[in-house]
């Protein structure tokens, strides 16, 4: 019986399966279909000539919902709310989420709901949840009647207070389903039970867009699934890094918003957990960005504050950083002659030059090519042909225009080298602003653009040790085989913490028994349930908070004192400061629940046999700091156990290319990692 | 020369330190304003007090302009009495601050060969400096000793040695100095990791490679602003704004602006700005280039670094004793009232040079909005504190954006979470509302404001305000009209209270339980003329509820039927629209008393048909730029050739309107210039 992992993009659809006798992995690429993604995951499963029935569970990531957002193709979304308040939506915390610092003509996004769509309905509530105006039915059924009659394909209810009292927003979302059964509804509530009505608001409206069109594909997905023969639930990834099924991501489409690079983070902490490498910092480079996450003892930063586009979703995510350099990020002139490379890209079409596709402009990859780090006679995830010509021309043309006379090859190196400065920064950022020197942390490089650049990279920050590991350019779908089963809960109370105790162990009370009923109605007894509690802390005065994990579900008491203790301890690493002895207040109680999955056996790695000749392609000239050097080119596959690499060496595999520049020396492991060092000069 | 790589490398290097910065701060700050509302801007600059690099987006220019002035100052004071180890403190408006609340700590680097280097410098927003209020700043201010400690440039850290009398005198003085003292430390640790980040890449690069790379990019950044700049039409051009001032009549201050366009550059002369005033709308010599500044890279330059080559081709004349130039002891608390008003004047200035492709007018200031009093819970004094945004204006080819920062500004949260503020303070939030038909109409309309009732539900509370355009509203351009002005208000008992006589100045109004405060942000001005606004587009505005449909008949000439356009009954409500409107003949006459902003001798007939008498504004429509405001100061018999509209202007008036003497010109009332509590 197979695992299998799909990771649905906007130009490939990945796939990863595991024989989960043997321990085998399988990888293919097909090209993905904006709007029928369903049709690619069937034609993957075919190229990996698996039949649905040897599939015992299917785990797939999926930028949908993402792309309706970003593309605006949504449904239409009335929204509901408190009287007084139905412009709050578009009104926020009147920020401009957009860079538009001293550009005059600057257009503020408008929310995905409109005016004329935004209807009220008469109830009011307290701070404290209390009922000051009674929901008055009448007010509900006129709204509703409009929000239908305005041709609405999804109601938002958004109420104040609802986060304490959902009582408003049920009974709104009853008298919805009785009058309009076919209307899916999103409760605020229901979507984040956390205070601070804009950003809940935001984000309930968001899954109340997303509802219908991820509810068609993951029907369409399951019932083709099932006439291939597949007997079981398909399970989608969360932007949290676990999964959900398909009845909870039908419900709350939003969660799965910033998925997309949640799957190569999972796997990374399942490698670095058998190679022992518990602090690392994921890199992965793909053809139009280049995605960093910090990962400390095994447990990636997280975070509940994200943005897409310019609109707030409070759902949690892996706190990732972004950088608009790829593969195919252009190499271009400003008006005043400065050489940058991105964040425009030459895409998937019309791509690099050297894909001969079409593109003129030359990018990251053109250069690489240039300087022979691609080779041309090597084919790229198997198909394209490289155009090594082509790419020459593009750079030689580009120099031509610089302004300076430099050899095409030191040219190349440039691109290369500013794309690398950007991700330079990236990486340094993310690491201070939790307090860390990312010199204490190794380097795991996947994408299909990482392992090319990640030693040099490392090298620039100082990083010693670079980890890439197999599969690298299939990486995000091997990943999804390997999360667990996850829901995320949070209830808002505020309040001083000493006074708080009991109303905190009530809220985990009623988050567990919730909890374990979903995941029994998933399948998962009790021994395979794990429920994780936390709060969220600050100082009294503050207006946001440290999450400070507070142990496993269960417990009848909270430790005060710890949970204090820790908080401080933690305040001291992110800020340089605490105040012991200052009044901590609650903010959010939450209850993390896994379902556990087996997880693919951990099987040795088996390399080839044979000697290091044996896995020579080629000799070729590769250009380090503006010389040629002649270079081996190692085919990974056939690379022996505890093979070591000396620089300038090159890696190529199906999917990626590991670029080893003198002075680096390389070994694989016993897992079949590459592990690299900074060779130290005497 | 350095090779356009390096030049690169270290260009990512330098913004990605002053990023660094900012993370730092953030980390380490102990004031929730800093951490939070990330008040604050890091910078480096050079021994030449240039600024070498910020990072664009998240760093104030209003913070980061003026450091060129203290650092200036500091160069004054000491002169090459600045040796390595030393660390200097500024927030003195006079010498190049902003106002007090804003320290400046500037951390002087030298290179191996001994000159001054490339350097951090941080400027950040205490919480309090001491002075009359709580938060330091206050509209009652008419001395500047009333707003905080003064901190001319000192050195706070002699080689290594902190100045430790200096620092208790300081923070002595201030409230909260637990938290001052950690912000202090905060800055200084922020500048340490600079520091080592520039030794880094001193190390790996060379400090003369870092140099020239520092040059070349001032280089081309002023070579871009040149290259812009030679693409205006030459000349000089006048333009005037004001601020709000007076008791019982409008009396206000004026900021009048002359842009010299000479080549490659510009020269932008502040004379005949008001004299400074007792009260807080004052600043230093610092924050009027800023403005300036903020207009000319927006319309000429987004794009590019900020860096101090950009200001090369910019000279900014600040006539000492004005509003944009104060001596001591003028409180300077109002300083963003006042680049504001300078980016008003500027922008109409330089729409003249740019033939009107500027955008509609903004909000014109802070808006800032203070409800204090005892909490009935605690006793404690709590202070409910909100700023709210208003709409950007219309530009050539876009409408403005509704309640939101303006691209002058950075990008901060201006309203709390409600569900935050009824936890916190003794009010509810009754309503958050978009301000309908607030957006100011054209072919381009202004972006909306809004308005947010809060119900005062304790005794003993009060209302401060301090705004601007809360009588004079945000202009259109290009024949667009103004946006809705700022207000700020009372409902009591159902009746209207307003809090002030002069709308927008509001100290310590006394509240009621059960009073309503009504806060309504202004909208942005409008672009070209709402009668060649695209019908689909009125139509559009009226189904979402922006515009009403009387505002789409009375302004837009747009008559609907079931929501569309009735395309002839539009066209023949524009036609009688357009024959209606009222012209008058302008003639070049003698310059008149300025007391009261420009003076305009409006013939009697005019006067009558305006509705208008002595003291009221007018405003006279300019197709191809901002509207000239005139104060009527007297009605002129009928003169000319049996011409009795007509309007009698100074030489540089009819020169802001571009046109020649004679001519029609369309005019407008704006207000009666009565002000009534």
């Amino acid at each position: 019986m197979f695992i299998v992992g799909i990771d649905v993009g906007g130009t490939f659809t990945d796939l990863t399966a595991v024989d989960d006798a043997t321990g085998r992995v399988v990888v293919t690429k097909v090209p993905s279909e904006p709007r029928n993604e369903a049709a690619a995951v069937l034609a993957g499963l075919e190229a990996l000539g698996i039949a649905g029935r040897d599939v015992r569970r299917l785990v797939h990531g999926t930028t949908v919902g993402t792309n309706a957002v970003l593309e605006r193709r949504g449904a239409r979304v009335a929204i509901l709310t408190t009287a007084g308040f139905r412009d709050l939506i578009e009104i926020g915390r009147t920020k401009r989420n957009i860079p538009a610092l001293f550009v005059p003509t600057f257009v503020r996004p408008k929310p995905v709901v409109e005016r004329k769509h935004r209807f009220e309905v008469v109830e009011r509530l307290a701070a404290d949840g209390a009922v000051l105006v009674a929901l008055d039915a009448t007010s509900v059924e006129r709204a509703l009647d409009a929000a239908a009659a305005s041709g609405a394909e999804a109601l938002a209810v958004c109420l104040l207070h609802a986060y304490l009292n959902p009582a408003h927003e049920r009974a709104v979302a009853d008298l919805a389903k009785g009058r309009y059964p076919r209307l899916p509804v999103s409760c605020s509530a229901d979507v984040v039970a956390e205070y601070r009505e804009f950003e809940r608001f935001s984000t309930t409206v968001l899954n109340a867009y997303l509802q219908p069109i991820m509810d068609g594909y993951l029907a369409g997905l399951e019932e083709r699934l099932r006439a291939t023969g597949y007997a079981h639930g398909v399970l989608t990834i969360a932007s949290s890094g676990g999964t959900m099924t398909t009845e909870t991501a039908r419900r709350l489409p939003i969660k799965t918003i910033f998925s997309g690079p949640a799957g190569g983070v999972s796997q990374a902490c399942f490698v670095g957990e058998v190679a022992g490498v518990r602090d690392f910092i994921t890199y992965d480079m793909g053809g139009t960005s280049t995605d960093v996450c910090l990962v400390r003892d095994l447990a990636p930063l997280t975070t509940s504050d994200g943005m897409l586009g310019a609109f707030p979703v409070k759902v949690p995510q892996l706190d990732m950083h972004s950088v608009g350099a790829g593969g195919g990020s252009l190499a271009w002139l400003d008006v005043d002659g400065s050489l940058k490379v991105g964040p425009r890209s030459a895409g998937a079409s019309p791509g690099p030059v050297a894909y001969g596709l079409g593109g003129t402009e030359p990018t990251v990859t053109d250069a690489n090519v240039v300087l022979g780090r691609i080779g041309a006679r090597k084919r790229l995830g198997g198909r394209i042909a490289i155009d090594a010509a082509g790419a020459l021309r593009a750079v030689a043309e580009l120099g031509t225009r610089v302004g300076r006379a430099m050899t095409v090859e030191a040219l190349a190196e440039g691109i290369v080298t500013i794309a690398v400065a950007r991700m330079t920064s990236a990486i340094r950022e993310i690491s201070i602003q939790r307090g860390h020197d990312p010199r204490d942390f190794t380097l795991i490089a996947f994408g299909g653009a990482g392992p090319m650049h990640a030693l040099a990279l490392a090298q620039e920050i100082g990083i010693p040790r670079v980890l890439v590991p197999r599969h690298p350019g299939n990486f995000s779908a091997l990943g999804l085989l390997a999360s667990q089963i996850k829901h995320d809960d949070v209830r808002t109370r505020v309040g001083p913490l000493r006074e708080q105790r009991g109303v905190a162990l009530e809220l985990f009370g009623q988050m567990e028994v919730a909890a374990r009923h979903q995941l029994a109605l998933e399948g998962f007894a009790a021994h395979e349930q794990r429920l994780v509690r936390s709060l969220d802390l600050r100082y009294h005065g503050q207006a946001f908070e440290l999450n400070v994990a507070v142990g496993e579900a269960g417990a009848h008491d909270l430790d005060l004192d710890a949970i204090e203790a820790a908080f401080h301890r933690q305040h001291l690493g992110a800020y340089g400061h605490s105040s012991p002895g200052a009044a901590i207040e609650l903010v959010n109680a939450r209850l993390t629940a896994y379902g556990l999955v087996p997880r693919p056996s951990g099987a040795r790695y088996r390399g080839a046999g044979g000697s290091l000749d044996g896995a020579l392609v080629e000799r070729r000239t590769v250009w380090f700091d503006g010389a040629p050097h002649d270079c081996p080119v190692w085919e990974r596959e056939r690379l022996p156990e505890r093979a070591s690499l000396a620089g300038p060496a090159i890696v190529e595999e199906f999917g990626a290319t590991t670029i080893l520049p003198p002075g680096w020396g390389g070994a694989v492991d016993a897992h079949g990692n590459l592990r690299f060092e900074r060779e130290t000069r005497a | 020369m350095i090779d356009p790589i390096t030049l690169e490398v270290l260009r990512e290097a330098l913004v990605s330190i002053v990023r660094e910065m900012r993370v730092t701060l953030v980390r380490t700050a102990y004031s929730s304003i800093l951490y939070e509302g990330e008040d604050f801007s890091c910078v480096l600059m050079d021994g030449r007090a240039q600024i070498v690099a910020m990072s664009k987006g998240q760093d104030h220019p209003l913070h980061i302009v003026p450091v060129g002035w203290s650092m200036r100052a500091v160069r004054e004071k000491f002169g090459d009495d600045i040796h390595p180890g030393d660390i200097f403190l500024h927030n003195e408006p006079y010498t190049g601050g902003t106002h007090l609340n804003d320290v400046a700590m500037i951390y002087p680097l030298f290179s191996p060969d001994g000159g001054m280097f490339v350097f951090p410098v941080v400027r950040a927003h205490w919480g309090d400096v001491g002075g009359m209020s709580p938060g330091s700043l206050s509209g009652r201010a008419t001395e500047i000793f009333q707003e905080g400690v003064r901190i001319p440039p000192i050195r706070i850290v002699d080689r290594g040695r902190p100045n430790d009398a200096a620092l208790d005198l300081i923070f002595s003085n201030m409230r909260g100095p637990r938290e001052r003292r950690g912000d202090f430390q905060a800055m200084l640790g922020t500048c340490r990791k600079a520091a080592e980040r520039i030794e880094e890449l001193v190390g790996r690069y060379g400090s003369a490679t870092i140099r020239d790379a520092v040059a070349e990019l001032m280089d081309r950044a002023e070579g871009r602003m040149r290259h812009a700049i030679r693409g205006l039409r030459a000349g000089d051009y006048v333009y005037e704004a004001h601020l709000e001032a007076g008791t019982e009549r409008l009396e206000p201050l004026t900021v009048r602006a002359k842009v010299t366009v000479a080549g490659d550059t510009i020269t932008v002369d502040l004379a005949g700005t008001s004299p400074q005033t007792l009260g807080p709308t004052n600043v230093g010599p610092a924050m009027a280039p800023t403005g300036a500044f903020t207009i000319i890279k927006s319309f000429l330059d987004p794009g590019a670094d900020v860096n101090s080559g950009a200001f090369r081709p910019l000279t900014v004349i600040t006539p000492p004793g004005t509003i944009v130039n104060a001596n001591p002891p003028a409180p300077c608390g109002g300083m963003v009232e006042v680049k504001y008003c300078v980016e008003s004047a500027v922008m109409g200035a330089l729409a003249q040079a740019l033939d009107g492709k500027i955008a509609g007018d903004l909000k014109g200031g802070g808006n800032h909005c203070y409800v204090g009093g005892p909490h009935p819970r605690t006793g404690e004094t709590f202070i409910f504190y909100e700023y709210p945004a208003g709409g950007t204006g219309g530009f050539d080819g876009g409408d403005g954006s509704n309640t939101v920062r303006a691209w002058t500004e950075s990008d901060m949260t201006t309203l709390q979470p409600i569900e935050a503020v009824e936890q916190l303070y003794p009010v509810r939030i009754e309503r958050t509302a978009l301000r309908e038909d607030s957006g100011g109409p054209g072919r381009w309309r202004g972006g909306l404001g809004l308005t947010r009732e809060v119900r005062i539900q304790t005794t003993g509370a009060q209302l401060s305000v301090l705004a601007e355009k809360a009588v004079l509203p945000p202009f259109g351009v290009c024949g667009g009209r103004a946006g809705a002005t700022n207000r700020f208000w009372v409902r009591r008992h159902g009746e209207r209270v307003q809090p002030s006589s002069l709308p927008g100045k509001v100290s310590a109004f006394p509240l009621e339980p059960g009073d309503v405060l009504l806060m309504e942000s202004s909208g942005g001005g409008g672009f070209g003329d709402p009668l060649e606004r695209d019908p689909a587009r009125v139509a559009a505005d009226v189904g979402e509820g922006y515009v009403t449909a009387g505002t789409a008949e009375t302004l837009y000439g747009v008559v609907l039927r079931k929501g569309e356009p009735d395309t002839a009954a539009t066209a023949a409500r524009r036609a009688w629209l357009r024959a209606t409107r009222m012209h008058v003949r302008v003639v070049a006459g003698a310059e008149l008393d300025g007391q009261s902003g420009r003076g305009v001798r409006l013939g009697a007939e005019a006067a009558t048909r305006l509705g208008v008498s002595p003291g009221a504004v007018i405003e006279f429509v300019n197709p191809h730029g901002a509207p000239l405001r005139a104060w009527v100061a007297s009605l002129a018999a009928a003169s000319g050739a049996g011409h009795s509209l007509v309007a009698e202007l100074a030489p540089v008036a009819l020169r802001m309107l571009g046109v020649a003497d004679g001519s029609e010109v369309e005019v407008r009332a704006l207000h009666t210039g009565v002000l009534t509590a």
